[in-house]
């Protein structure tokens, strides 16, 4: 390309072209595949920089507004970039009554050109990256223990931010923790309407609230009252009809309704509603220690069930790999327990810190957190499918690729898994090593190195900070005979895309390769090279075979931790 | 399930049609505007012609219904864009004697390569935006100003003194660098991916 076509296709997008010239570019567009790329490539520029320049800020924090001008003096035509923001507006007004309508929808989704935050459904948005990250939330579901969560409310897990709304379960105990401060423990069956950081409504359940000075002014709405805690500790039973408030230690407001006004103070009792119980009704409530004990027990016995299912894993044919992080070895050595797999050790390299696993305390996984942290491994043979399935929890996605499972090299059939930095999973096969994809033909520009054919499958995000210190199961099936790579989160299929013609292999390989990490990197760009994991894996299989979608959920289910 | 060959079809479910096709439209706009940006020689033109386009594609938002696209993302996406390209044909091709546009064989072949770029924004947004951190501010400035909307390089020009044929050289440079950067980061993803 030289630079005179390249003035040319800019002229273009300016408007400043002669006629002639048009005409020239678009003989050459016509013949000339590079021209168009190259003509696409800059129109992509100028439509993001129409962007970026558009948004009140840059991407440094400064104004690129240039210099003041005066608006009187901005009026050659000739060379003013064409803006005709506002004439569909004109046009709405009018539109008959359908279009009016597809109208808006086309109209709100051009107001402002680059990417619009979308509200996802758990609560939280991304802004545009120049803004703060935001989580909307007003508590965290702490603990949940044999929770069965009603059909007509939202699964909550352990672990989760609370956003406004509805919490509602038949059996269980769960410990809710709102940002003011105060702590919930309540028990199924339970109806909760979380209203903000520092109000509560409850139609049914029983519960313990604990309030430390700094929350001293936490509301809960329950039969018509509203009770407000002037400090410490008091314990709530409302059913379908009766409620009923005792404090069990310091006081109590109660507001609106008939007990307006009344002070409870410690070891009074109140009924708000239906006849009064016995004294005794909140002997048997649950405290912190009852909890506690609960889950370590519940805990356990997951553990174990998981021991054997994990197992009874070991036996699939169909596994090449299969790591347990759980316990933590003596040496550096991770077995690799497939039974059908051959060799395939894995070797902990650099700082890897032995943690907690996603059982709590009988249970262990393995930090990558730092930069150097890996475990290498070696499998060899060729295969026709794979699976991967792993369990992880992610504390930040602070490089732009975070590894899960990479293959050294990046040959022909090998895998990569990883992480992208917005909380997209990426799963990529190389198809074709030595092909050069590039549409771009350098001819007096600097050599860059060929990438080779493969495609990148991305899940939408499913990870952000409001997620971090959460055990997820990870899985992705690259299945060559169905032409499908899909993606798992926690047994659900996120994503789902059809192996085109193009990027079609079905010799797959791994080699050497790496858990948490990428080993070796090829390329010396320093912003691409470090791609440890800042997380925890517990739990790694790998198989040469496109497991169901059954069996997917199946992993999840043997292997999810407590509360989920 | 909705039944677009049943006539007539009830309000509620023509209601049901309406929220889905509204959805998509919304979620995809972006990426049907950029595929119009693509197969016109200017920005000029690209409002009217999405506005057409998207009234045919609610017009027609039955047919494809019908068969058995299940509104997924791409392949709504695909056929949205079918129908753009002809409406920015036809638009070209009313505008031919008052202004410069781009023949059908232009518009066809750039429409092939356009489709596979749409998805692709985000990443080239993100990689624009850290290519511009390497300019130097002044550089930086220059390149976005031209993109400020009522921002022009005439007044540019008028305000610093300069030629805006010696502007437009500068800022193309500063493009074609920008371009290359892009280029190496989108590759560098592609590689590391």
């Amino acid at each position: 390309m030289d630079d005179r076509t390249r003035q040319l296709i800019f002229q273009t997008i300016d408007q400043t072209i002669s006629t002639e010239d048009f005409v020239r570019l678009q003989e050459m567009m016509e013949q000339d595949a590079d021209v168009r790329e190259h003509y696409l490539d800059a129109v992509s520029l100028c439509e993001s920089l129409g962007e970026i320049a558009g948004e009140p800020a840059g991407p440094t924090g400064e104004q690129v507004n240039s210099p003041k001008l005066d608006p009187a003096s901005t009026s050659d035509a000739s060379q003013q970039r064409p803006r005709a923001r506002w004439t569909l507006v004109t046009r709405l007004a009018v539109a008959a009554s359908v279009m009016f309508l597809v109208g808006i929808a086309f109209w709100l989704g051009r107001q402002s050109p680059q990417a619009r935050p979308v509200p996802s459904r758990s609560g939280y948005s991304v802004a545009d990256e120049e803004s703060e990250f935001r989580i909307a939330g007003h508590a965290t579901l702490r603990r949940a223990i044999d929770v069965q969560w009603k059909r007509d409310s939202i699964q909550r897990m352990e672990g989760e931010v609370l956003p406004d709304g509805r919490l509602a379960f038949s059996q269980g105990l769960v410990e809710i923790d709102f940002f003011c401060g105060a702590t919930l423990i309540v028990e199924g069956p339970a109806d909760l309407q979380i209203r903000s950081d520092w109000s509560v409504g409850v139609s049914q359940g029983r519960l313990r609230a604990s309030v430390p000075p700094a929350a001293r002014g936490f509301v809960v709405n329950a039969a018509g009252s509203e009770i407000v805690d002037l400090g410490t500790e008091f314990a709530l039973d409302v059913s379908p009809d009766n409620a009923r408030i005792e404090v069990i230690d310091g006081e109590v407001e109660l507001r609106g309704g008939q007990f307006d006004g009344k002070h409870l103070l410690t070891g009074q009792s109140q009924s708000l509603k239906g006849s009064s119980s016995g004294p005794d009704l909140f002997d048997a409530l649950s405290t912190a220690t009852d909890l506690e004990r609960r889950r370590e027990s519940a805990q356990s016995q997951l553990w174990a069930d998981w021991q054997e299912h994990s197992k009874a894993l070991e036996t699939d044919r169909r596994l090449i790999a299969y790591y347990r992080l759980s316990p933590t070895p003596a040496d550096r050595t991770i077995l690799n327990r497939a039974n059908n797999g051959q060799d395939g050790d894995g070797l902990i390299v650099g700082p890897v810190v032995s943690t907690l696993g996603r059982f709590g305390a009988p249970s262990s996984g393995l930090d990558f957190d730092r930069a150097g942290a890996r475990i290498r491994t070696r499998i060899e043979g060729e295969f026709s499918a794979y699976t991967f399935s792993c369990w992880a929890k992610i504390d930040g996605l602070d490089h732009r690729y975070n590894a899960l499972f990479m293959g050294d090299g990046y040959e022909n059939g090998e895998p990569h898994w990883q992480i992208r930095d917005d909380g997209r999973l990426m799963f990529s096969v190389m198809v074709d090593e030595s092909q050069d994809i590039r549409h771009f033909n350098a001819r007096d520009q600097r050599v860059v190195k060929d990438a080779g054919l493969h495609r990148v499958y991305l899940t939408p995000p499913f990870w952000d900070v409001s997620k971090s210190g959460r055990w997820f199961h990870l899985a992705a099936v690259y299945d060559p005979i169905g032409r499908q790579v899909t993606q798992y989160v926690n047994g659900e299929s996120v994503a789902k895309e059809e192996i085109l013609d193009r990027f079609f292999i079905d010799r797959l390989r791994i080699g050497p390769a790496e858990i948490g990490n990428w080993g070796q990197p090829f390329r010396d760009s320093p912003w691409f090279a470090v791609r440890n994991l800042d997380g925890v894996i517990d739990e790694v299989a790998i198989f040469h075979a496109a497991l169901g979608s059954d069996e997917i959920h199946h992993l999840y289910e043997q292997g999810k931790p407590l509360g989920y | 399930m909705q039944q677009p060959d049943q006539q007539p079809v009830s309000n509620e479910a023509r209601e049901q049609l309406y929220s889905e096709f509204v959805g998509l439209q919304a979620r995809h706009d972006l990426a049907i505007r950029r595929f119009v940006r693509f197969v016109m020689p200017s920005a000029d033109g690209v409002d009217d012609v999405m506005q057409e386009t998207a009234l045919e594609c609610w017009k027609k938002f039955d047919e494809f219904r019908a068969t058995g696209n299940n509104a997924r993302a791409d392949e709504f996406v695909r056929w949205a864009c079918v129908i753009a390209r002809y409406k920015a044909l036809s638009w070209q091709r009313d505008r031919v004697r008052d202004r410069l546009v781009f023949s059908e064989r232009v518009v066809t072949r750039l429409s092939e390569s356009a489709l596979d770029r749409v998805e692709g924004r985000q990443e080239e947004r993100r990689a624009v935006e850290h290519c511009l951190t390497k300019l130097p501010s002044d550089q930086r400035r220059l390149v976005l100003s031209v993109h400020v909307p009522g921002e022009s390089v005439a007044n540019i020009a008028r305000e610093t003194g300069e030629k805006a044929r010696r502007l437009y050289s500068r800022i193309n440079t500063i493009r074609t660098r920008l371009m290359e950067c892009v280029r190496q980061q989108l590759a560098g993803e592609a590689i590391n991916g």
